[in-house]
């Protein structure tokens, strides 16, 4: 029996890295001895990213986010950027909004969820993918998980049974095909290696051993051992011991990641579980800058909050400082009352 | 007696009453979350919510606002990844899903993508998410969206998830898991369920002070108008009173019913 082509999504395209690349990579890139990769959020940034690459982002949404990172790749300005989209939502509206994006494979983009949409997010999408300075892949949150867990295991596709009979499928970069095992159709999603993962865990030591000590991991297994690069941050950096004494605790090794970047409340304003929680109202605030459709109020945020900063540590400061983080932290365990959503 | 209560809570109550007890539920971001802690809260059910970037099981506390937000692993019996959670949903365990959409059509099909030409936007919306792997899995799709002409058409102008596509026997044609697919359309206007030949929407029941005519309107197909249809009983006070102040106190979903 032969595995015949049915179908391919009109996205059917050639990866830009394949199994190869990554595993020479690998071999080449990636040092085998435990290295102090301790360093600031500037310098991991200019280190191991640059215009075109291809990335990820940690967690989904407003949970777990790299927002330490992702405030510099804006402040930098790593433009041309192919960002993977499952469950994205203002973290890469960071980078939408300021034109860093050439490619979306989605996913979810630009809703905060249950916050609402935010118009301007929306219309600068809607914007550049009609002028053609964005182009789209379409994918479905599954489908992107199984693309990146192919890519952490070191092959080239992973069949899957949803996709079909949608246009999700006709305009993804997906085959159909018929299964040379059952004769049944399945549909191939290509594994997605990245040039770059930007990923933001609870506790790491100054070598990369990584903890993701409360919520859902969600891609994020993925993310990080289906990239050439890893910028990790992390909330705590802790002794290698820690590590060593529940290593069945460990969300990955040492050798997947490149630079570790200490940023407590690295997250905010999207949640860390276990720490602190969504603050709704500097969501809510994003929001409505976004309700001006002229642009100009979100400018203004990002004047103000981005590029009107030169730390995370000063950022933290603007939106409230300690008071507001100790707020946040007590309501992620539900010992105040939440405010701020209208 | 009833009291007063917006096309929101409506729909949620409604949707709320049929989740079945003992059964795999996965809820997407929105409404279904309201409609889950409802039926949790309300009928005290032994259900288990699992919410598909790994939150499997969770008591969620208060209303989470993200999939993946810390109340969807809230004392849960597993915080896994997203590959995981979908796998469980691949492997049959997947009894029910929650999905919504921008337009439904007459089999079921649900686009919450794009409105207009795909590459030039008229409204471009945040895309599947779970949506298209939750449709293609689940052994029962349900669906909750507002009733309006421009929401119900002929065509959708895009296919996000899979409903019966061109008819019956089309799902298995295209290689989609056999004995999935809608089954059940809450809407402002009433409850709809699939013709078993056909698999084309009908009419289940009616929301209180709704007509056929109301709803025939409203609909851009052609809708199944069986002889006997049922009316859907108004939200009572303590289904009212559980969502109003326990489930959604802040109305930050209910609040959209206002509109």
């Amino acid at each position: 029996m032969e595995m015949k082509i049915l179908e391919r999504g009109t996205q059917f395209a050639r990866p830009k890295i394949t199994p190869n690349d990554f595993r020479e990579w690998n071999r080449d890139n990636k040092p085998r001895e435990m290295i102090d990769k301790v360093m600031d959020a500037k310098t991991a940034v200019k280190k191991f990213m640059k215009d075109g690459d291809i990335i990820s982002i940690s967690g989904c949404s407003f949970v777990r986010i790299p927002v330490a990172i992702l405030h510099e790749v804006v402040r930098q300005g790593i433009k041309d950027l192919y960002v993977g989209c499952g469950t994205r939502s203002i973290d890469v509206n960071f980078l939408t909004d300021n034109g860093l994006v050439s490619h979306l494979d989605p996913g979810y983009i630009i809703g905060l969820e249950v916050l609402g949409l935010p118009k301007m997010s929306r219309k600068i999408v809607e914007q550049a993918v009609t002028k053609g300075e964005i182009t789209l892949t379409e994918w479905d949150n599954a489908s992107m998980a199984w693309r990146h867990k192919a890519a952490a295991m070191g092959i080239p596709f992973m069949p899957v049974r949803h996709m079909m009979g949608s246009d999700t499928f006709k305009y993804s970069g997906a085959v159909k095909v018929q299964c040379p095992f059952t004769d049944e159709e399945v549909v191939l999603v290509p594994a997605l290696f990245t040039d770059v993962a930007l990923i933001h865990v609870h506790e790491s030591d100054i070598y990369g051993n990584a903890r993701i000590t409360s919520g859902a991991i969600v891609e994020d297994w993925g993310k990080v051992r289906g990239s050439k690069r890893v910028i990790l941050s992390t909330e705590k950096i802790v002794d290698t011991e820690v590590i060593r004494k529940e290593s069945d605790r460990t969300f990955v090794p040492y050798f997947y990641v490149d630079a570790v970047v200490e940023a407590p409340y690295g997250s905010h304003p999207g949640n860390m579980p276990g720490m602190y929680y969504v603050d709704i109202e500097h969501l809510i605030e994003y929001r409505k800058a976004c309700e001006d459709t002229t642009g100009k109020a979100l400018k203004e945020y990002y004047n103000n909050y981005v590029f009107g900063v030169d730390s995370f540590e000063e950022y933290l400061e603007k939106i409230g400082g300690k008071k507001k983080l100790k707020f946040l932290e007590d309501l992620e365990f539900l010992k105040v009352k939440p405010g701020g959503f209208s | 007696m009833s009291e007063e209560y917006n096309v929101m809570e409506l729909m949620t109550i409604l949707a709320s009453r049929d989740i079945e007890d003992k059964k795999i539920i996965y809820v997407g971001t929105g409404i279904p979350m309201l409609v889950t802690s409802l039926a949790q809260k309300t009928r005290n059910l032994k259900i288990t919510p699992i919410f598909e970037v790994g939150g499997i099981g969770p008591e969620m506390p208060t209303l989470p606002l993200s999939v993946a937000c810390s109340r969807t692993t809230w004392r849960a019996l597993r915080a896994a990844d997203s590959a995981e959670a979908f796998e469980i949903a691949q492997a049959g365990f997947a009894d029910y899903a929650f999905l919504g959409g921008a337009q439904i059509d007459k089999y079921g099909n649900l686009n919450s993508t794009v409105l207009g030409d795909y590459h030039a936007p008229k409204v471009r919306f945040p895309g599947s998410g779970g949506a298209n792997a939750f449709a293609s899995f689940a052994w029962k799709t349900m669906i909750i969206m507002n009733h309006e002409k421009r929401r119900f058409v002929e065509k959708t102008d895009y296919i996000t998830s899979p409903g019966y596509l061109d008819g019956p026997g089309s799902r298995e044609k295209v290689g989609l898991p056999p004995g999935t697919g809608p089954y059940k359309v809450y809407t402002t206007r009433g409850t709809f369920d699939f013709d078993e030949k056909t698999k084309r929407m009908r009419l289940f029941a009616l929301n209180p002070k709704v007509t056929v005519e109301d709803v025939v309107e409203n609909t851009g197909f052609e809708l199944i108008l069986p002889s006997k249809i049922k009316d859907n009983d108004p939200p009572s006070r303590e289904e009212l009173r559980i969502l109003r102040e326990e489930v959604d106190p802040y109305r930050i979903i209910l609040g959209r019913g206002e509109a």
